[in-house]
């Protein structure tokens, strides 16, 4: 088993094995160790070992590198943020009408975020915010499972609580995801990790099928169209319905995702890298990045929007 | 390394490559069909607002209408969610009125409260003009309907708590009837104003 780091969520092992970062910057005008390194290569890893260094911060010292990681993690917070005044007042019309859109999509951008997490990796060479996958995977988890408490709780289905869960087929598909979140979510840590051994890895590949539940989840909430009324989710009220339907959102986000993780892909890009033409890589994928940016857009929209409203306890129904 | 593997190597690395460019290619077909759609969206902005009928500048979202969609949506977030609060406290006092006077008067303390919750939802939502005097009458009457319920929660005794029903059930029909009529309202596309 590689070293990795301890306790991430998901089971995605480093971006590739021969392509760990180098432990420190080589001394300024000093050829490095590793001759045929590409120079970008060397320069992301200088990155890495900029991130470790520490800085000074009233008593105490704080690595670079945890600074960033807070930036960038504390966002996957936000969905849980918004349902907090709902919350606190037990305010039920909030969490029966806009609960879905609100922690659920964020379940959703918090998985796309902990998959994207190795793509970037393979892309930058950059391995400084890996931790992250952790933390947008635990994320994940605590809005998927807050989604179907309150979902539980709160919709409207007949049948009790197993009928609100699993009443329907698309409701089934997320409970099911929910289930099988949580097993990640309580072994999402070193311990486990330590405990599971091999086996961890493997339990944690779950992630992928999760990944895949959520495109039959959408699939069967929403159907293949996008006018409201008809198969479809997107409204068509603001003139770019196709854009608000969130299977085709999870697909624009996916083929990224999704391309980027196939061996042959990986090897090619290594390879181009090794090369030195990291600039062939990210022109071969620029279109797939930018379809991934657009679709995260508009999930992120979503969350936004459905958010605020479920923030000020006016959700919206839409 | 033998040259076999070797050539299979280079082969994976072309596969990858294939992979990615056709990936890649699907990216690009779908992004710039996404453009073209996008130069589509106020025309068909339009011709939603125009089939739907809208109101100006009352729009959560920021766009310049409130369509009928959203107005209903609107409407049935607040209703909804009362609704199955009323009928539970309904349900509550129904099966204390006749042998338990504290808990039927929790139920109409509760009841009352749900219609105060109600009614200050209601008043949060800009209706169209051709709607708005219809909500405020509405509001109105479950003001009304509020104000009987918690007089006859402060009831003393099991037979005065009854005395009320009729009164109730009275009001209770009129604020239904005013609710029946904002829905149809709501669901009738209206010509622009």
């Amino acid at each position: 088993m590689t070293a990795s780091p301890a306790g991430r969520l998901t089971a995605e092992a480093p971006a590739a094995n021969d392509y760990q970062p180098v432990p420190d910057a080589p001394p300024a005008g000093k050829r490095p160790v590793d001759g045929h390194r590409p120079r970008e290569r060397a320069a992301k890893s200088r990155l890495d070992a900029w991130m470790e260094v520490d800085f000074k911060f009233g008593g105490s010292r704080i690595k670079r590198k945890a600074v960033a990681l807070i930036l960038l993690g504390a966002p996957a917070v936000t969905p849980l943020f918004f349902m907090l005044p709902a919350l606190i007042t037990l305010n039920s019309n909030t969490f029966s009408v806009s609960v879905d859109d609100t922690l659920g999509t964020g379940a959703e951008l918090c998985l796309f975020l902990c998959l994207l997490v190795t793509p970037m990796s393979l892309l930058t060479g950059q391995h400084w915010f890996v931790p992250l996958r952790r933390w947008y995977g635990i994320m994940m988890a605590c809005c998927a499972i807050g989604d179907a408490t309150a979902a539980g709780i709160t919709d409207d289905f007949a049948g009790g609580v197993f009928g609100r869960l699993a009443g329907h087929t698309f409701t089934l598909v997320g409970f099911l995801m929910v289930m099988l979140v949580i097993p990640l979510l309580l072994t999402g840590n070193p311990w486990a990790q330590r405990k599971l051994g091999r086996y961890w890895k493997r339990l944690h590949r779950l992630i992928y099928v999760i990944w895949a539940l959520l495109a039959a989840h959408l699939m069967l909430l929403e159907g293949l169209g996008f006018q409201r009324g008809t198969d479809g989710s997107g409204f068509a009220g603001d003139g770019d319905p196709a854009f608000h339907q969130r299977f085709y959102q999870y697909s624009a986000c996916s083929l990224f995702l999704l391309t980027l993780r196939l061996p042959p892909v990986k090897r090619w890009i290594v390879a181009r890298q090794k090369e030195g033409r990291n600039w062939l890589v990210w022109v071969t994928i620029a279109p797939l990045f930018a379809l991934f940016l657009f679709g995260f857009f508009f999930i992120l929209n979503e969350e936004i929007f459905k958010g605020i409203g479920s923030f000020t306890e006016h959700p919206s129904a839409e | 390394m033998s040259e076999t593997y070797a050539s299979g190597g280079q082969e994976g690395k072309k596969a990858g490559g294939v992979i990615l460019m056709i990936s890649s290619s699907v990216a690009a077909l779908l992004l710039l069909a996404a453009l073209i759609y996008a130069t589509g969206t106020g025309q068909r902005h339009e011709t939603a607002l125009a089939a739907a009928g809208c109101e100006p500048s009352l729009s959560p979202s920021g766009l310049p209408c409130t369509t009928v969609q959203m107005l209903e949506s609107q409407y049935m977030a607040v209703v909804t969610p009362a609704s199955q609060q009323l009928n539970a406290d309904v349900a509550a006092y129904t099966e204390s009125e006749t042998h338990n006077l504290a808990a039927a008067e929790a139920a109409l303390t509760a009841e009352a409260a749900t219609e105060h919750a109600f009614d200050a939802a209601l008043a949060g939502i800009t209706f169209p003009p051709a709607i708005a005097a219809t909500a405020k009458a509405l509001i109105r009457a479950n003001q009304a309907l509020a104000s009987l319920t918690a007089e006859q929660a402060r009831s003393s005794t099991l037979t005065q708590l009854r005395s009320f029903n009729d009164r109730v059930q009275a009001d209770s029909t009129a604020v239904q009837s005013k609710m029946t009529l904002i829905l149809t309202a709501v669901h009738s596309p209206s010509p622009r104003s």
